[in-house]
């Protein structure tokens, strides 16, 4: 918990130096921000080659947008995911039809997500832990699997068996009752 | 809880949710996207629910980085001539003090910030677009030929090989700024005619009158 702390600290004050065009703090930041930035780009792209080319993306992103990350809004790590994230959906939602994620979503869909939420209670996530339990268990995986694995509403629909916009009223309903129980 | 319809302010909210899980189709993505430019309320509950989804971030393995990887970022973002930074200033300084030798100094014209890197059209066209790099930003300027009609505008795309147009801004009067990595040969710079106010999908829908690969 400590050590997630310093880390996160270190992470801001690194994007700060960037932010002042520091390529010292550019390479440190590689090095111990990019293991993590890749494990998020692999899971949701699939690909060891996409994932290797949307990090060099996010690097060039993180040097030229560093000056607009906020400390006071969130952890620099927090920012750093969000933008690897985004850019892989980017890229996701890019492909050409017959390349859609089916493929991913079949392999991951036999992972234990049980095991997964277990492993995030550990940490500071206890909290969003207690609020997804408040969903029935189908929709916290459709929540979770979105999220960790960057489906989209097709995928989630056909790994869950029900039309499109089922899909959608469903999932819209679950994430404004995670809302209410995580402001509670 | 279950079937009443939502309030604007919890569709709001459900749409910046599924903007940040990812799940919404591109075209409704990028519309987000551009909402998010301009609707601060909405960026606002983006910021919400990145901070409410983080901690499952923890759920991301840590995978090791290949060593080769950033060694290209560096090359792709401090260019040699990124050792010039401060541009123009500097080719006059190296010209007053005659310090010559370096070459790229010799690349780079006097009279505009940074190198061309791309002329969109050429000496037989109507219309010309000098595209412009001075190490962090895109510079693009209207050498020739007149701006859109009115209810028209052109929209600047850059295109990497295999993927798909991404759109850099719009190209009006002013000359486009836009804060952009220096892209590598191979890479494709092109213009659209659009409707005013860009194209509404995210992708070109009207025709592309010029192009230049890098």
């Amino acid at each position: 918990m400590n050590a997630t702390a310093q880390i996160r600290t270190e992470t801001c004050l690194l994007l700060e130096r960037i932010s002042q065009q520091d390529r010292t703090a550019f390479r440190d930041l590689y090095h111990s921000a990019g293991p993590k930035l890749m494990g998020v780009l692999l899971r949701i792209l699939g690909t060891r080659s996409e994932a290797e080319d949307a990090l060099q993306e996010v690097f060039t992103r993180v040097w030229l947008r560093a000056g607009r990350f906020d400390p006071s809004r969130g952890a620099g790590m927090t920012w750093l995911v969000a933008l690897s994230r985004n850019h892989a959906i980017d890229r996701l939602r890019a492909r050409k039809p017959e390349q859609t994620d089916d493929g991913v979503a079949e392999l991951i869909a036999d992972t234990a997500p049980r095991a997964e939420t277990r492993l995030i209670a550990q940490g500071e996530a206890r909290r969003v832990t207690e609020c997804f339990d408040t969903l029935e268990p189908a929709r916290a995986d459709a929540v979770r699997g979105a999220y960790l694995d960057g489906l989209s509403y097709e995928a989630l629909a056909a790994r869950h068996s029900i039309p499109l916009n089922t899909m959608r009223t469903w999932l819209r309903r679950s994430l404004l009752k995670l809302k209410e129980c995580l402001e509670q | 809880m279950t079937d009443t319809p939502l309030t604007p302010l919890e569709e709001d909210d459900a749409l910046a949710a599924e903007y940040v899980l990812g799940v919404l189709p591109l075209p409704e993505r990028l519309a987000v996207e551009a909402r998010l430019k301009t609707d601060m309320d909405l960026a606002a509950r983006v910021s919400v629910w990145v901070a409410h989804f983080a901690p499952l971030n923890e759920a991301y393995a840590s995978v090791p980085v290949p060593p080769d990887l950033l060694p290209k970022i560096e090359s792709r973002l401090f260019p040699k001539a990124s050792a010039l930074r401060g541009g123009w200033r500097l080719w006059l300084a190296g010209t007053v003090t005659a310090v010559v030798g370096v070459g790229v100094f010799m690349l780079m014209p006097p009279t505009a910030p940074g190198a061309v890197i791309a002329s969109l059209g050429d000496g037989g066209s109507a219309l010309v677009y000098e595209a412009r790099h001075d190490g962090s930003h895109l510079l693009v300027t209207r050498v020739a030929g007149t701006p859109a009609p009115e209810g028209q505008t052109h929209e600047l795309w850059v295109i990497a090989p295999g993927a798909a147009p991404v759109s850099l801004g719009l190209l009006g009067t002013d000359p486009l700024d836009v804060e952009y990595p220096r892209p590598p040969a191979g890479w494709v710079l092109a213009v659209s005619v659009e409707p005013a106010g860009g194209s509404p999908t995210g992708a070109p829908t009207g025709p592309v009158i010029l192009t230049a690969e890098l």
